[in-house]
């Protein structure tokens, strides 16, 4: 397997940026109007996987592209306007993960999905938390409400999508990766 | 599943502007909101807000749902901020004031309530709702009034790198194709016995439940990613500046609102801090007499 720089932007970062983009965006959407039950009132987006899968899997850039425009493109096409505290807060969600890219030898051995894991959990406290501490440079809300209003209801979903779908991802990635040769 | 894109046009105003000087103006006006608190300010940003947003033309059956979604985040800000926790909000409002209800307030079986609301808590609640009702109007309209296929050009030529502006390009454009095949997956699954909609499972085994859909999804997308990206090496794509198809030209116009937007950046930024401050939180004379 090729050495894999980290930070590289190249053609394929490029396009896979886009496309992670692009499925955070529709599986968004898509889970929105499914309307998944035993989620009470507490938003669940299984989408939120795809940055931190595509940063494992392409490196930090292409994470944070995704989570961050792929939020956008998703609050764009339902007409939730544009808040973009909460774009860089996927976006983040997205870096982090990928920062572990280049060290990932084989995407199914349980060390790299431990690795992936722990890197997620990081990236969802310190993405929801940026996100949820621009609350109160925007709306003037206090740490308690931000934690109760928004840290908590967001972070918490997050770990729980993050931490059953990215190993599942990750070996199936390993499939292609296996059969391809890439 | 279609998606569709929420624009189309309104032939507005707010359309006839270029899209870098409205994304230039909306974040100056984001970045000038936030450095109030002062309701008399707030209330001159409100105002500039939704003659903003009504220079759009978009229908309340658009922004019906955006508008809701606001709703609930201010409902959960000020009950929690303001009602539940009875907190400093963020270091805003100075600790202490006078109570609304000094006494407490009585329930049923003669048990006294002691409700710690003050009048300049009160107060804060409603600069809450000038400056996030604000910033929501600014923001709101942007998917119904501006065309998704200028994106790309439009962040290129605010001056974002040209593959990063081409990964935007590239999204939008694959949103539609992905949506399709979310579709035809979701549909073949179905054909299996595939059920997403199965009730008595619990939270952990309905994302579980998700993986069938999640999973040939994204790796039918990496697969033709790889495609996609050797059609482009082999275009040669990265060596030159990328041309774009559509081409952005200001206006006068969009000169005399990127002047505004200067000019409202500019005097907030002088206004708040050395040696006017002006802009910090401030409770009106007649509040404060009321509540003594």
């Amino acid at each position: 397997m090729k050495s894999k720089s980290l930070w590289k932007f190249g053609t394929r970062e490029v396009v896979y940026a886009a496309i992670g983009a692009a499925l955070y965006a529709v599986l968004a959407l898509a889970t929105n109007a499914l309307q998944i039950p035993s989620a009470g009132n507490v938003s669940f987006r299984p989408a939120v996987v795809i940055p931190m899968f595509f940063g494992v899997a392409f490196g930090p850039i292409v994470g944070f592209i995704s989570g961050f425009l792929g939020n956008f493109i998703s609050d764009q096409i339902a007409g939730y306007g544009f808040w973009p505290w909460w774009d860089l807060g996927n976006g983040i969600m997205g870096l982090i993960p990928g920062l572990i890219a280049a060290s990932i030898v084989s995407y199914k051995s349980g060390k790299s999905i431990l690795k992936a894991e722990i890197f997620c959990v990081i990236g969802i406290v310190v993405g929801m938390g940026i996100a949820s501490l621009s609350e109160m440079w925007v709306s003037g809300a206090d740490m308690k409400t931000v934690l109760v209003g928004n840290f908590i209801p967001s972070v918490v979903p997050n770990l729980i999508n993050g931490l059953i779908l990215v190993p599942l991802l990750m070996i199936a990635y390993d499939a292609v990766v296996s059969r391809s040769g890439r | 599943m279609i998606i569709t894109w929420r624009y189309h046009s309104h032939h507005s105003l707010m359309e006839s502007f270029d899209p870098r000087t409205r994304w230039i103006f909306s974040l100056a006006f984001l970045f000038s909101v936030t450095m109030f608190w002062d309701a008399r300010f707030l209330l001159f940003f409100f105002v500039l807000s939704f003659l903003w947003y009504f220079s759009g033309r978009t229908r309340w059956s658009e922004t019906k749902r955006g508008w809701m979604l606001v709703s609930i985040l201010l409902f959960t800000m000020i009950v929690i901020n303001t009602l539940i926790t009875g907190g400093g909000a963020g270091g805003v409002v100075p600790e202490g004031g006078r109570l609304i209800w000094p006494d407490g307030i009585p329930l049923p079986f003669g048990i006294l309530w002691h409700f710690g609301l003050t009048y300049d808590r009160l107060w804060f609640a409603l600069c809450q709702v000038l400056r996030i009702g604000s910033i929501s109007a600014m923001f709101l309209a942007i998917p119904f009034t501006m065309d998704p296929r200028l994106y790309g050009v439009t962040f290129r030529r605010i001056g974002i790198p040209d593959k990063l502006a081409y990964s935007m390009e590239l999204a939008f454009r694959y949103v539609p194709t992905l949506g399709r095949d979310f579709s035809t997956t979701y549909d073949a699954q179905r054909a299996r016995g595939y059920e997403l909609e199965r009730l008595n499972t619990n939270i952990f085994q309905q994302i579980a439940r998700i993986a069938p859909l999640v999973i040939p999804v994204t790796m039918n997308s990496i697969l033709a990613g790889e495609d996609i990206a050797n059609a482009m090496d082999l275009r040669c794509f990265g060596t030159r500046p990328r041309e774009w198809l559509y081409e952005l030209k200001f206006q006068r116009r969009d000169y005399f609102l990127l002047a505004i937007s200067a000019l409202m950046l500019i005097a907030s930024f002088a206004l708040t801090t050395f040696p006017l401050h002006f802009g910090k939180f401030w409770v009106p004379a007649f509040l404060t007499a009321f509540g003594g």
